[in-house]
């Protein structure tokens, strides 16, 4: 655990800021296969302390790797005199934050660190499975990893927060070749929270999974390709979490509301069928754990859930304090910073469409053309709201029948628009949280939804 | 300080090699930032950061470790080692890695070392006011102002020993057109200065994109689907462009054998007009890489030589594992060689296309396939420039548009990082709704 060297440097705090004074520290264990050939074997950390301070309406921040008591005086000094020069320059005439409750929160566990063996043995095995079962593959690439943050704030107004996280998953890619000899890929990943060591105990619990993704790669060998154009849709619980994360949430925080996002004008107003519901999840969902707990933010402000669309109305938005002042709400506790050196930046945690009512084969034999779509490699989203995900599997839909499996394709759309063509809703949920959110820093996210049944644009050729 | 970087490098190496290392090597970098940051048009954030990097790699019976911190004291340096060696021992053999022989060892000082912060603020001021008075309709929904001065340090068992010592001046615009409740997609332009000389608005091709985004506020989708001709702007090729020499010229494509290249060097892989090179040393490039991430001096290299594939840009590691030539540099300084058309007349050869400012797709598959969506974009039809297009896909391949050429444009955008023309190909699939 981080030795505390930032709570009794709150008598330093200046009264007329409001100030954060954050040590962190983040590790990452990685290890890349590919064709059996080890060709990464990477231990990091990156460790350190930062402070920032809000004065007249503008932050002053500041960071060093070193972390001892005079380093911390250092930059929360630093931080006071980068506000100071932003107040006098460019300051918006705004006080402190109003008071936040002060209860502190701690996090019950610690994060078990690996030795390098443990990562290289699981992926060889790993490997030499593939290498045996499916000899035919054009290629193979088993990465596994583990990473993890620790974060001790001391804050003037709110929280303080001890907050760790591990993550750990394997990553799994294989290549085949289609009948004309054109090379095809699909991937798996595997894992969640916790250390390596709880989520895989032997490979041969992952022989089932593996070989499922075997079978589905052969089948996209002799898929087809989509026809464009708009097309009615099925989205596993995979795109529906990516719908909720790209197309949505990132137009409904609150800083990109401020850039002009299209959730701006919408406020209160039909984004979608009254089907659709739609939540950033702090740290439990329907009676469990969620994937990536946060039970109070960077800024101290204890951490609930954001509600954002109800039966199809967008009713809110994700803040950090100053913005949720600005738009007159409560502050839910999204205000996150990826490293030490980061300064807390609005961002999501666990956000999902919430489930409906509806069997996936119900929705499936409602489907008289289009496609059932499964898996995906990314996706990017407009502050318009016009969104596109990368289709990585999925099958075609003829007449209430799965048909023949697709190639990897585009799909995309308005989020606005599209969310009103949904009229199907299942009633499962999967989860996603190996994923990493671009913001000017990472960050790590969860997402998730049940199928849902749609409109979307399909770029075939 | 770049003295005691240089000895902290070199006694990391001996640490690694007391451990029992066979060859070692170890990088190690300082960085001070200071940065201004606007939000929604307003400065909002001053930044200053205080970090340091520790890289230390060991090979030990062929075979590799390597371990990252923040941190070099003494201790640090020793316990990294041991730790080090611990995560070779685990690894599996193999005789392809490598380090860097010693050549000539050099010191490097490149740009404004140290930031003069009253001054750039009042840069980025400026452009605030430029922004506000030339294009009304725009809405800075981002801005990142920032110097970085970086001061490294790179050893080896063999005897390299190279240092860089260079500062400049990073911006990042990110922004979208407003009229009413009509909104443009937002784009975001970058530009690397060495200086604080020239106003921020004549960087790179931050007037040009403005100009287009105010345009893109009223937008349609095309109607139907056609094949044509798509003209990518310089920002769209270095994205087009450097996912597909990453998928088809890099380490991953060509270690998985699923590059569509792999056997290609030498051939014909594109219009003969095309000569694509990664050049960090060239005069536009601004503080460009001068020494590799495997401690060889950076030199500049053509992938692509008038249509032929010159090389690929390997790792050591790699090189030696198929028996390639590694590549001369591991830097993004991508610089595309002009052609003798000018963006004008390009359009004006086209009968019905696309000029696209982004490009937001996903991840082309293993043989070049790719799809998405063409964003800041405008049709062309009949040779002249049409309405700006939302909702609208494209699609094609890769390896086949290098070689479905229709133009280079003679200008050329450098924005320091990149030296980038407009590029046209031919046979793009473009869909609308």
């Amino acid at each position: 655990m981080i030795k505390d060297l930032v709570t009794d440097k709150k008598h330093l705090f200046a009264d007329n800021a409001n100030t954060e004074l954050r040590a962190q520290l983040n590790r990452s264990r990685t290890v890349v296969l590919v064709n059996g050939d080890l060709v990464n074997n990477v231990r990091s950390e990156n460790f350190g302390v930062s402070a920032r301070v809000y004065e007249n309406g503008v932050y002053g921040f500041s960071s060093t790797a070193e972390y001892t008591d005079e380093t911390v005086r250092e930059v929360l000094k630093a931080a006071s005199d980068n506000a100071a020069f932003m107040a006098k320059h460019a300051g918006r005439g705004k006080g402190t934050h109003p008071q936040m409750p002060d209860t502190a929160r701690f996090t019950a566990h610690d994060i078990r660190d690996l030795e390098q063996r443990a990562y290289i043995d699981f992926a060889k095995a790993a490997d030499a499975y593939i290498a045996e079962k499916h000899p035919d593959l054009l290629s193979r690439t088993v990465v596994a990893m583990a990473d993890s943050s620790e974060k001790l704030i001391a804050v003037s107004n709110g929280a303080d927060v001890h907050w760790l996280q591990p993550r750990s998953f394997l990553y799994v890619v294989l290549t085949a070749a289609t009948p004309a000899g054109q090379p095809v890929e699909l991937y798996d990943v595997i894992g969640g929270y916790g250390p390596f060591d709880s989520n895989f105990t032997e490979v041969s619990a992952l022989h089932e999974r593996i070989d499922r993704l075997y079978d589905k790669l052969r089948q996209k060998a002799n898929g087809v390709y989509p026809d464009a154009g708009e097309k009615t849709v099925i989205f596993s619980g995979k795109l529906a979490g990516m719908l909720a994360h790209e197309a949505v949430g990132h137009t409904v925080e609150a800083d990109l509301v401020i850039g002009g996002s299209v959730a701006g004008p919408n406020l209160n107003k039909r984004v979608g069928s009254e089907l659709v519901n739609l939540v950033d999840f702090a740290h439990t969902a329907f009676g469990k754990p969620v994937p990536l707990p946060v039970y109070a933010d960077d800024e101290g402000t204890e951490a609930t859930d954001a509600v954002l669309i109800k039966d199809g109305i967008l009713v809110g938005y994700m803040n950090n304090r100053e913005t949720a002042e600005r738009f007159n709400m409560t502050p839910t506790g999204n205000a996150r910073a990826y490293l030490f050196s980061d300064e807390p930046l609005i961002r999501m945690r666990n956000t999902a469409v919430l489930p409906g009512s509806s069997k996936l084969e119900d929705m499936i034999a409602s489907v008289e053309d289009g496609y059932y779509l499964i898996d995906t490699n990314n996706g990017q989203a407009d502050t318009t709201g016009e969104f596109m995900y990368g289709v990585t599997f999925g099958y075609e839909i003829k007449k209430g029948k799965l048909g023949r499996a697709i190639l990897d394709t585009t799909i995309s759309g308005v989020a606005f628009d599209m969310l009103k063509t949904v009229d199907m809703i299942s009633d499962s949920m999967t989860w996603v949280s190996s994923g990493m959110c671009g913001k000017k820093q990472p960050m790590t996210v969860s997402m998730g939804g049940p199928e849902i049944k749609c409109k979307v644009n399909i770029g075939g050729r | 300080m770049l003295e005691a970087l240089k000895n902290t490098a070199k006694n990391a190496v001996g640490a690694l090699l007391t451990e029992g290392a066979d060859k070692a090597s170890v990088s190690v970098y300082h960085t001070v930032t200071h940065e201004f940051n606007v939000d929604g048009g307003e400065f909002s954030l001053f930044r200053t950061l205080f970090d340091k990097k520790l890289v230390m790699e060991c090979l030990k019976d062929g075979r590799k470790g390597t371990v990252s911190q923040n941190r070099y004291d003494d201790e640090t340096i020793a316990s990294e080692a041991k730790s080090c060696l611990g995560s070779a021992a685990s690894a599996m053999q193999d005789d392809c890695w490598d380090f860097a022989p010693v050549t000539e060892n050099e010191d490097f000082v490149q740009g404004e070392l140290k930031p003069d912060t009253e001054r750039l603020f009042l840069r980025c001021r400026e452009l605030l006011a430029d922004i506000s008075a030339r294009y009304p309709k725009i809405l800075l929904e981002q801005a990142i102002f920032q110097h970085k001065e970086t001061t490294s340090a790179r050893a080896n068992s063999n005897g390299v020993l190279f240092s860089e010592h260079k500062g400049c001046y990073e911006i990042m615009l990110m922004f979208s057109g407003h009229e009413g409740e009509k909104a443009s997609s937002f784009f975001v332009s970058m530009a690397s200065t060495p200086s604080l000389d020239k106003p921020f608005i004549e960087l790179g091709s931050f007037a040009d994109d403005l100009k287009n985004v105010e345009k893109q506020i009223e937008s349609e989708s095309v109607e139907g689907k056609f094949e044509g001709t798509m003209v990518l702007m310089p920002g769209c090729v270095r994205d087009l462009i450097g996912t597909l020499l990453m998928s088809f010229a890099s380490d991953q494509g060509l270690l998985s054998g699923t590059s569509p290249w792999k056997d290609s060097l030498g051939e014909q892989v594109a219009d003969e007009r095309v000569t694509i090179s990664l050049a960090p040393l060239d005069e536009r490039i601004v503080c460009g890489k001068r020494v590799t991430g495997e401690d060889f001096r950076a030199e500049n290299f053509d992938i692509i030589k008038e249509g032929r594939l010159n090389a690929f840009a390997l790792s050591l590691y790699c090189a030696n594992k198929l028996g390639l030539e590694r590549g001369l540099n591991d830097s993004d300084s991508m610089i595309i060689a002009p052609g003798d058309k000018s963006l004008e007349e390009i359009i004006a050869s086209i009968d019905r296309g696309i000029i696209v400012g982004r490009f937001s797709g996903g991840a082309p598959s293993s043989n070049g396939d790719f799809s998405g969506v063409a964003k800041n974009s405008f049709l062309i039809e009949n040779g002249r420039l049409g309405p700006a297009l939302s909702e609208t896909m494209i699609a094609g391949n890769m390896a086949a548009m290098l070689k479905n050429l229709r133009a280079i444009s003679k200008e050329q955008v450098a924005d320091g990082s990149m030296v980038l023309p407009y590029m046209a190909f031919d046979g793009i699939t473009v869909s609308g709704k």
